[in-house]
């Protein structure tokens, strides 16, 4: 497998792109960040690296600002996760659709990992996200897209704050999968522990 | 956790002109295509379950789920139920380039089998968007079970903040063989052949064709153009139980902010819900939940406010799920009857609910809520109010 280009960041907020009023950058992240760099498995989660690398590029993102699980409660419940894909669960789909045509059984696990939901449920229960969950397959920019999700929740009232997480898996065998983070949250809240405080737009 | 926080209204009012209108809707079941017969099915409690005939089912252990007859084509679908509404909202086609379109789909196996594709719904929303002429919004909702009702508040908050004045959400879910082999693996079908929503000796859920479109309008847009109104989406909640993949959170607490949220935004009050159309799926603990939701948020009112869940007639349509109910929640204030519960055996002490168990019931105020759950604790509550 080759290198993704981790040194090239994509989860940012364009200064075009008007954000919602008085809400800043709090924190982000990606996976791969280095050659090296491998997905922890989760618990549960079997076959697909699809759910692995959602929770593990939403742990280093919101680790950089809460530091250890969980968030604050305050801040935690007011904090909504939106999950964006171009591709989706490539690995679980392929996986389905084979036991189903040669008439095996498929692997019960599949059976909450074949949604998207499932890893972003893993995520929330561990760090104490109770904001609204929304998850999005999308056919152009999915970080674009899922921007204007977490605008909506946020212009809508229904969160102060949102995880932003971009999840695609290689379409290619010589690419590798990858995953971006990006935690925007009022700019009342206290700033990063790390300095990470990005004025956005 | 630290209890929760109620829910805070956003934008949005409960009349005015910001406040949303549904104009335009049509729906498909398992009952047939069209609105009088989804109706129907739902206001008499006519289950639509019978033996699989659209692929084998050996190796499961049921053979039963909600079907139309044949093969149908999703995309083909979903597009009809678009151009019903359409028509229903007596819109012109001058309207549509600019008006958004926003879809919640199940992963398409198709998609799955293609491994040209590499993305799980194989461009659907594409070929629907270019069929109906709609504006393409590049995204498919995909938050399981509240995928189409979280697409209606997005549509919701479009509308309220300025950034439409009219948007178009469809759904649809057609039952296929990858989806019933892995929620048999899962456990989740009713073995008996029925689902049977808040009874005991309730065993699962069963899956349900269903599709269904809304056209939502500011009250200032559809008053512009002396268009007909359904019913206001009076208000709107979504929240996360933060708690476990799969399961709700037992106390129902996350649930219950999002009904508190829906009934604030409305400036409604509790007394004011005359019926609920709950997701009551029919399994064990998340039926269980959904009543303790209802209790927390509805309080002394839960016992008296008539609940239901069409699921029981019309099957579990998934990511469709939401605005098939939404749009049956409108048909029910419209006629002044109340959807059976269809299904039920006996009362489960864990589920003290006002049960709509026969035809012929009638809502008696002008609110009712239309209540969605998901894996993953994803939480949405539509408030109607009768036009």
């Amino acid at each position: 497998m080759t290198t993704a280009p981790a040194s090239t960041p994509v989860v940012t907020w364009p200064r075009e792109e008007p954000p919602p009023a008085g809400v800043v950058m709090l924190a982000r992240a990606e996976w791969p960040a280095s050659a090296g760099d491998e997905l922890p498995s989760i618990p549960g989660f079997i076959l697909s690296s699809f759910s692995p690398l959602v929770v593990e590029v939403a742990r280093r993102c919101l680790s950089l600002y809460f530091g250890a699980a969980p968030a604050d409660p305050v801040r935690g419940e007011r904090t909504a996760v939106v999950l964006a894909s171009s591709t989706g669960d490539i690995a679980t789909a392929t996986a389905i659709a084979a036991a189903v045509d040669e008439g095996r059984r498929v692997q019960p696990l599949l059976f909450f990992q074949s949604n998207p939901n499932a890893s972003v449920g893993y995520l929330t229960a561990r760090w104490g996200l109770a904001g609204p969950v929304v998850c999005t397959l999308t056919g152009g920019d999915a970080m674009s897209d899922a921007r204007h999700c977490a605008t909506l929740l946020i212009e809508g009232g229904d969160a102060d704050a949102a995880l932003i997480i971009l999840a695609d898996q290689a379409r290619d065998p010589a690419q590798r999968d990858h995953g971006a983070a990006l935690l925007i949250g009022p700019r009342s809240w206290p700033a990063a522990a790390g300095g990470l405080d990005f004025p956005a737009g | 956790m630290a209890s929760l926080r109620r829910g805070t209204p956003g934008p949005g009012t409960a009349s005015g002109p910001q406040q949303v209108v549904i104009t335009g809707m049509s729906a498909v079941s398992a009952a047939g295509r069209g609105l009088d017969v989804v109706r129907g099915s739902v206001l008499s409690g006519t289950p639509a379950f019978s033996g699989v005939a659209r692929f084998g089912t050996g190796r499961c252990r049921t053979d039963v789920a909600a079907q139309l007859p044949g093969e149908p084509d999703l995309a083909g679908e979903l597009a009809q139920v678009i151009e019903t509404a359409w028509a229903g909202a007596a819109l012109s086609n001058g309207h549509r380039a600019g008006c958004p379109l926003l879809l919640a789909l199940h992963s398409s196996p198709v998609a799955a089998r293609d491994p040209g594709t590499r993305q799980v719904t194989g461009g659907t929303a594409a070929t629907v968007a270019g069929c109906t002429g709609l504006r393409p919004v590049p995204r498919t909702y995909m938050t399981a079970c509240v995928a189409a009702s979280t697409a209606v508040i997005d549509a919701a908050t479009m509308i309220v903040t300025g950034h439409a004045s009219r948007v178009v959400v469809a759904a649809g879910f057609l039952v296929d063989a990858d989806s019933f082999a892995l929620f048999d693996a899962g456990r989740a079908l009713a073995g008996d052949g029925q689902v049977r929503p808040f009874s005991a000796g309730r065993q699962g859920l069963l899956l349900g064709d269903g599709l269904a479109a809304v056209v939502l309008e500011s009250a200032a847009a559809a008053a512009s153009r002396d268009a007909p109104v359904a019913a206001a989406l009076a208000g709107w909640g979504r929240s996360g139980d933060a708690y476990h993949v799969c399961r709700p959170r037992p106390d129902g607490s996350g649930l219950a902010r999002a009904v508190e949220a829906a009934l604030a935004r409305a400036q409604a009050d509790r007394a004011e819900v005359s019926y609920v159309n709950a997701n009551g799926a029919g399994t064990q603990y998340a039926d269980s939940s959904e009543a303790a939701a209802l209790h927390a948020s509805l309080g002394p009112y839960a016992a008296l406010t008539p609940v239901s869940s069409t699921k029981s007639v019309h099957g579990h349509a998934l990511e469709a799920s939401g605005l098939l109910e939404l749009v049956i929640t409108v048909l029910a204030l419209q006629a002044g009857r109340l959807p059976v519960n269809a299904g039920y055996l006996a009362p489960d002490e864990e589920c003290e609910l006002d049960l709509v168990l026969g035809p012929g019931r009638e809502p008696r105020g002008r609110y009712a809520l239309s209540l969605n759950a998901a894996f993953g604790g994803a939480n949405t509550a539509l408030l109607v109010e009768a036009a």
